[in-house]
């Protein structure tokens, strides 16, 4: 038992910044919708969300609408959306194909930022992520793209799956 | 998407977790062809062994194998057998068994947390491995849940198809259960008590991390940040350690052994050799460990 040896890390490393973050950029719209659709084209949706639809589509996925979400219709049937859901320390846009009958086809994450130190939510809290690229350096440590820590859970994407689903079955159908 | 690219790397919802695949070395028409392969692997391994999908083959089981031997696929029952490995090495601190706590607790649901049950007394020595992939359960309470160690083997499963598809360097992350192959890659374990702050850093090649922890599982919550780990012998969470990384030969094996360290500390250290495993840890007070190995390791 007295095998194990106590370690620490320099200081530095341990706690670099005072709101410490970490983000990866994987998609762009238009690669995740060729990942999804491959060989289709997609148009934007001409049509726009009315209030009486968004308050529909809030109360059918219980998940409140902060920005609209962006909407091509797929040749060959289907749709791609593209959209983000907000969790107390992340910020995910995910895009997310449904086929022409509004089942689930693909899912697919575009950027993925974390932040801690500034729980504050909405448009403070994500400001600090505007215009960021995958180049910036907003990672939790520098040069390392990969974490191991405990399990982030995806149920905010899950809910914000199910929005897009509610989308289908209010606007697009 | 004909632009070549030294890495191409994807994320998705998977597992309950974000699962990230990354492909280095090869054009991106063959990386995406081979992650999305991948990609349908841990699917494969969610449709099977997941415990919230009553139509999984976990959840037949669940149902079904305390009446009769009911027959599983190849992959559940190579899980189920490496849990039985680790389960009779750590005498009994990994068991799958523990589904029943984890619902008394609201970790996982069913009916058993409505009926407020107090904690089950079956083991997975209550859980017989029989010929042709058969399991058969010899109580009628005992309910598996493979929370802490399918994830890892999803993640092998995931660098089996890349690797079969030709790619040579990579990685497979699901939400800390990590693995990587070929070149060394950079990898930074998360401070339990700051998760945007590095707690360790290391270089791995062809090497299995995963890490437990007491943040982000479960119901978290701010004061009392307690994961989904209990004792399977008290029904009781473990407290004495905030966060374990476990660097195995098989994520699987890294993810199961990260919960036996979660729950015996120092104490894990026969359970790690017997697997050729190394540790570190973080104690309840902060204290940072590495078992006798660590830097050798790497």
């Amino acid at each position: 038992m007295s095998d194990w040896k106590t370690f620490a890390l320099p200081a530095a490393l341990v706690l670099s910044t005072s709101a410490p973050c970490f983000a990866n950029v994987y998609l762009t719209a238009d690669q995740a919708q060729k990942l999804i659709f491959p060989g289709a084209s997609g148009t934007p949706w001409a049509g726009k969300l009315t209030e009486a639809q968004k308050k529909a589509i809030e109360k059918a996925s219980d998940l409140r609408i902060r920005k609209d979400p962006q909407i091509w219709q797929v040749s060959g049937g289907g749709w791609f959306i593209v959209d983000e859901v907000l969790g107390k320390h992340e910020y995910i846009t995910f895009a997310v194909g449904l086929t022409a009958g509004g089942a689930v086809k693909q899912i697919e994450i575009m950027e993925y930022r974390e932040s801690y130190g500034s729980e504050v939510r909405g448009d403070k809290w994500r400001a600090q992520f505007v215009g960021k690229t995958a180049k910036d350096p907003l990672r939790l440590d520098q040069d390392v793209k990969n974490i191991s820590g405990a399990t982030l859970s995806s149920r905010h994407v899950t809910e914000g799956v199910r929005r897009a689903c509610a989308l289908y079955d209010i606007a697009l159908k | 998407m004909i632009s070549r690219s030294s890495e191409v790397r994807r994320a998705r919802p998977l597992l309950g977790t974000f699962v990230e695949i990354a492909v280095e070395g090869w054009c991106a028409d063959s990386a995406h062809c081979a992650i999305d392969a991948a990609f349908a692997a841990v699917e494969e391994v969610q449709r099977r062994m997941s415990f919230h999908d009553p139509a999984s083959t976990l959840s037949r089981l669940n149902r079904e194998a305390a009446h009769r031997a009911v027959p599983v696929d190849t992959w559940t029952f190579a899980v189920l057998r490496a849990a039985a490995r680790v389960h009779r090495v750590s005498r009994g601190i990994f068991d799958v068994t523990v589904a029943p706590h984890l619902q008394r607790l609201g970790f996982l649901p069913g009916e058993q947390a409505a009926a407020g049950r107090e904690t089950s007394a079956a083991s997975f020595a209550d859980v017989d491995l029989l010929p042709e992939r058969r399991v058969r359960f010899r109580r009628p309470d005992v309910c598996i849940d493979l929370g802490g160690i399918a994830k890892g083997f999803a993640v092998d499963r995931a660098v089996a198809t890349l690797r079969a598809a030709g790619v040579r360097h990579g990685l497979v992350n699901a939400g800390g259960d990590l693995r990587v192959f070929g070149d060394e890659q950079a990898v930074a374990v998360r401070h339990p008590e700051n998760a945007g702050a590095t707690l360790h850093r290391l270089r791995l090649a062809n090497a299995a991390l995963a890490t437990s922890a007491h943040y982000f599982a479960g119901r978290w919550q701010p004061e009392q940040a307690l994961a989904a780990i209990v004792d399977p012998r008290t029904g009781q969470q473990c407290t004495q350690v905030r966060s374990a990384t476990v660097r195995a030969s098989s994520t699987m094996l890294a993810d199961a052994l990260s919960k036996v360290v979660m729950l015996q500390a120092e104490a894990a250290l026969p359970v790690l050799n017997h697997f050729r495993a190394d540790a570190i840890f973080v104690s309840a007070g902060g204290e940072q460990k590495s078992s006798p190995h660590w830097r050798a390791a790497f």
